[in-house]
């Protein structure tokens, strides 16, 4: 008895070994591709990126002088530099927490089915459906100071006159404005379907029991939706983020960073400085301006996204 | 209280669902109108309707060939994300311990460095290392470097929803590691899985620097370089055009996101749930 | 048929190779587009055998569809026959030369000939000298235009940057009627002054921007200079900080207060164009694009389009030009030679290239194609007013000069013309953000670092 039980033992643990063995060769087998290739793709040249920000690289050459935290200082002392900061702040805070807004109420408004459901859920799904490039070339049109279809809207419900109407693209206020709404727009449907997948990823036991318990809208949205929806929302939010500080295209579109300035992100200027103007090494310097402060707001939504994950 | 809800959701959706799509219904009005008359403030909505945008995109650039470029690049684009991403977000969302966060972090770190600056590097990468310049498949090889984390990470959410006691029962009943992961979680993370397609397809679709450094010949355009060159002459746009342009491509792929959408909506309810 | 390997110009397999490969693709590739508006000139057999060398170019989509056709159908055909040459032309967007011309640097290889709309001179290093090239050219059709020499030379290190082979005149286009109904007219900016009040009573505003664009920066530094106010020196010196500057600045501010709409804070290069094109606007600065198009909408107004040069300011009438075509040569390319007897050859026969252009183009060696025979040209065009494009030539004589003058087209210009630093500091002024002084003394600040870190690299 003694020596089977022994023996059975022995044959439970050397299984057990094989199957922790075996999961830790199985992890790195599955995740390895993965990182080999980002660290190739995207490493090798952030890395190239992060050298050139310390020299004074001009005109596309990815070699230059060591010039130790120049472009970074020279960056602090400039207006349009601390202008931009401020800007790309101000962008991705906002049209993100549109989004946010916008999306939960959107997913939780579609997940059950109702008539003209499928046709409703297409029209939201039209604007990131088109390639961004494209359509912020077609905001130009809508926001021209000659043809604006949303002018022509505002004077004809009599809400302005004709000629007091806004100046979408050239005031500051109404600049930013509308490269918030055309990044909110362009940004909604993405963070919708996100949700949406959360939303309807919500086992339907515990919907019965929310209901059984008499927890109806919001209450239930708060104290049962959200939690199970934590991971999907952060994920969502998280490269909401991301995408808006790290972009471009809508700003370079609409605005170029005018009216003077005044739209300016650390991205458009990025672009300015580096590429049209020629200076590698400041535009790499006020591209990476950005890494600290977003690094740290990544890891810190994860980490509180781990402390409330349920499950 | 069905009515309360129902009230809730038309309430919600149509205003919205109205802002979303109306730029898409003037999109179509100016893209039928005469070149001439786009500017003319007396013209607004009464017109001459034309499909001369839609012939100028068709027979006097090569559109068609920029749609197929956009279409196969995304596709391939897609198979490599998910042959990639699939396995590693298995592996961090159940197998890997601090390690495997610490490294899901990284990999999602990788975003914060803006296209706008490494397509310099890249491109040296690109035509030196690689020998791909201005070939469709540098973007191929290129694109998943930002499609695969945000897969990774997305899978990662889903995998980490599908209960650890699903594939512990399967593993009991005798199934390795590995067939669990085919023959159980695959099948309930496919609405996951094609989330990511949709995604991927959408981000690959949207890309523009990499498209603009790596291809130069006419010949070898995606969809969003291809518009700005042909249909912007120096200061003269051609709106119609352009906005035809935007159209064609956005209905159909609105049409496929709905029914990737909502089949994974009707799918999921009849899942392993029951 | 063609699959996603093709790499349309073939530039890692000999023509021989593709051929091989692709087969009856290729020529059919080839011959389609030699039917499409933009071709490229496809492999081509000619005397019975396949042309030996290779040559790549690049530049921007033209504003007239007829310039590419003729470049790329008759002119690159004709040339790479003549001389046993496989020309490869591709167009871009102008705006996104500057990416292609980085990435190109980065990435080592690209194309042989490249054009960029503004002389290129933080690319100094990286290109040629293009010395000879100049000197094969004046050798035929005589001196290097003093405009294209300005902006395509550097003093200090003695280097030919780039080669010019035209730019654009940049006229004011202006209403007549509207005009005439005031009994004025733009000969000098006092007389812009007093009218533009009474114009835009009339819902006809002045449109000269003050954006963060092309259009903006060239008005603005052209108006700056007649002001006397300059951004250099005839030694590269920055001279922003004057009394002038202050005064021009003021005077815009005023103007715009008087005669013009806010829309021209948030212009993009067309705007100024719709602006015109939709009958609001009474005058513009902007090449004669403003006026063919009009043409070709048949637009109402579009006789009472008049073409003059910019107006006189207290210092004179100076002008900058629209735009400058500017070829390099990289020093990575891997067909110098052809890509510089292409060159020399184009600037020399360059009356053919400003026809097709329907003489947007003018040469900057201007014995190709002298004044005097572009105005008889320019008499015969059909468009009402007779004769209103023989201006031309006296605004491109007269009154059009590079950017940066009196002193040279320079890196440390480039950067401040880059950076939009002119119409931030106009706009700044005008929508009453700052005094006219600040916002100049804050400019000049600005322009001084920019000039002092090029000096720091040697290049000027």
């Amino acid at each position: 008895m003694g020596a089977v039980a022994a023996a059975t033992g022995r044959h439970r643990r050397r299984r057990l070994r094989y199957a922790a063995e075996g999961r830790g060769v199985l992890a790195t087998l599955l995740i390895s591709p993965a990182v080999l290739f980002i660290a190739a793709l995207v490493g090798v040249p952030f890395g190239l990126a992060i050298y050139l920000s310390f020299t004074d690289a001009t005109a596309g050459s990815l070699s230059g002088k060591w010039v130790g935290l120049d472009n970074f200082t020279g960056a602090v002392h400039d207006a349009i530099f601390r202008g931009a900061l401020w800007h790309t702040f101000l962008f991705t805070l906002i049209s993100q927490a549109v989004v946010i807004v916008v999306a939960g109420l959107l997913a939780h408004a579609l997940v059950h089915g109702f008539r003209g459901r499928w046709f409703l859920r297409f029209l939201v799904l039209l604007p990131w459906a088109a390639p961004v490039a494209l359509t912020a070339i077609g905001f130009l049109w809508f926001y021209d100071p000659q043809a604006s279809i949303f002018n022509w809207f505002l004077v004809h419900l009599h809400i302005v006159s004709a000629n007091n109407v806004p100046n979408w693209l050239g005031t500051p206020k109404a600049a930013m404005s509308s490269i918030i709404t055309v990044q909110a727009w362009r940004t909604v449907p993405f963070a919708t379907v996100i949700f949406l997948a959360g939303v309807s990823s919500i086992p339907q036991e515990v919907d019965d029991a929310a209901a059984i318990d008499g927890a109806t809208g919001l209450h239930k949205f708060w104290y049962v939706s959200l939690p199970l929806l934590l991971p999907i929302a952060i994920v969502a939010v998280l490269f909401g983020v991301v995408f808006t500080a790290t972009d471009m295209v809508v700003p370079y579109i609409l605005t170029n960073g005018g009216p003077f300035n005044s739209t300016q992100v650390l991205t458009t200027y990025a672009f300015q400085t580096g590429i049209n103007a020629g200076n590698i090494g400041e535009g790499a310097a006020i591209a990476l301006f950005m890494l600290p402060f977003l690094a740290v707001v990544v890891i810190g939504m994860l980490f509180f996204a781990r402390r409330a994950e349920v499950a | 209280m069905a009515w309360r809800s129902r009230a809730f959701s038309y309430g919600v959706v149509v205003p919205f669902a109205a802002l979303l799509a109306f730029p898409f219904a003037w999109m179509a009005v100016t893209s039928l109108k005469p070149e001439a008359q786009v500017y003319d403030p007396t013209k607004v909505w009464s017109f001459h309707p034309t499909l001369a945008a839609y012939g100028f995109l068709f027979h006097h650039t090569d559109y068609l060939l920029w749609l197929r470029n956009s279409c196969l690049v995304g596709l391939m684009v897609v198979v490599i994300t998910l042959a990639f991403a699939v396995p590693a977000g298995y592996a961090l969302a159940r197998l890997a311990g601090r390690i495997g966060r610490a490294l899901g972090v990284a990999i999602f770190l990788t975003y914060l460095v803006p296209p706008t600056l490494l397509f310099l590097p890249l491109s040296r990468v690109i035509s030196q290392y690689l020998h791909l310049s201005d070939r469709l498949w540098a973007l191929v090889v290129v694109y998943p470097s930002f499609t695969i984390p945000f897969a990774i990470w997305l899978l990662m959410g889903f995998f980490k929803t599908i209960p650890q006691e699903l594939e512990d029962a399967a593993l009991v009943d005798g199934c390795s590691r590995f067939g669990a992961l085919v023959r159980i979680v695959f099948p309930i993370s496919a609405p996951g899985i094609l989330t990511v397609v949709i995604f991927t397809f959408s981000l690959v679709l949207n890309e523009f620097v990499y498209a603009i450094t790596f291809i130069s010949s006419s010949a070898n355009r995606t969809l969003p370089v291809g518009v700005p060159t042909d249909l912007i002459r120096g200061d003269l746009f051609n709106w119609p055009g352009i906005m035809a342009a935007i159209l064609l491509p956005s209905i159909p792929l609105a049409l496929v996101y709905n029914l990737f959408l909502n089949r994974f909506i009707t799918g999921f309810t009849g899942g392993a749930f029951r | 048929m063609a699959d996603i390997d093709e790499p349309a110009g073939a530039k890692r397999l000999t023509r021989r190779d593709l051929l091989r490969k692709a087969g009856v693709g290729a020529v059919a590739v080839g011959a389609a587009s030699a039917g499409a508006p933009y071709a490229f000139a496809g492999p081509m057999r000619f005397k019975g055998r396949w042309l030996k060398g290779d040559l790549s170019i690049i530049q921007w989509v033209h504003f007239v569809p007829a310039y590419d056709v003729w470049f790329d159908n008759t002119w690159c055909k004709q040339w790479g026959e003549k001389n046993d040459v496989q020309v490869n032309v591709e167009h871009i967007n102008n705006t996104l030369l500057d990416t292609r011309a980085a990435a190109e640097v980065a990435a080592q290889s690209g194309h042989d000939l490249f054009q960029n709309l503004h002389p290129m001179a933080s690319y100094e290093d990286q290109v040629i000298n293009h010395a000879s090239i100049v000197a094969e050219i004046e050798h035929k059709v005589g001196k290097y235009g003093a405009l294209g020499k300005a902006s395509t030379y550097n003093p200090k290190t003695k280097k030919y940057f780039a080669v010019s082979d035209n730019y654009v005149p940049d006229p004011v286009i202006w209403r007549h009627d509207l005009w005439n109904d005031i009994g004025q007219s733009p000969a000098t900016w006092d007389h812009v002054m007093a009218a533009a009040p009474k114009l835009k009573a009339k819902g006809h505003p002045i449109g000269i921007g003050q954006s963060q664009e092309l259009d903006s920066d060239m008005a603005l530094i052209a108006f700056l200079m007649c002001f006397g106010a300059f951004i250099q020196d005839e030694d590269n010196r920055p001279t922003l900080g004057s009394k002038r500057a202050v005064e021009a600045v003021s005077f815009m501010a005023s103007l715009y207060k008087k005669g013009e709409d806010p829309a021209i804070f948030g212009w993009n290069p067309a705007s100024n164009n719709n602006y015109l094109y939709s009958g609001t606007a009474s005058m513009i600065l902007n090449a004669i694009s403003a006026t063919r198009t009009p043409e070709q909408l048949n637009l109402p107004f579009a006789d009472q389009l008049w073409i003059w040069p910019i107006p006189a300011g207290p210092h004179g009438r100076l002008g900058l030009e629209h735009v400058m075509g500017c070829y390099n040569i990289w020093k990575f390319s891997k067909n110098k030679e052809n890509a510089e007897k292409f060159l020399a050859d184009l600037c020399i026969n360059y009356k053919q290239a400003t026809l097709a252009s329907q003489l947007y183009n003018f040469p900057s060696f201007p014995g190709a194609f002298p004044f005097s025979a572009i105005r008889k040209v320019a008499a015969a065009d059909p468009h009402k007013p007779k004769g209103k494009y023989t201006i031309l030539t006296t605004i491109a004589e007269k009154y059009t000069h590079n950017i940066g003058y009196p002193g040279t087209t320079n890196a440390a210009m480039d950067e401040v013309f880059s950076k939009y630093l002119i119409p931030q500091m106009f706009a700044q002024v005008s929508q009453g953000k700052l005094s006219a002084a600040d916002s100049v003394r804050d400019t000049n600040n600005v322009v001084k670092d920019i000039y002092a870190k090029w000096k720091k690299r040697g290049k000027i």
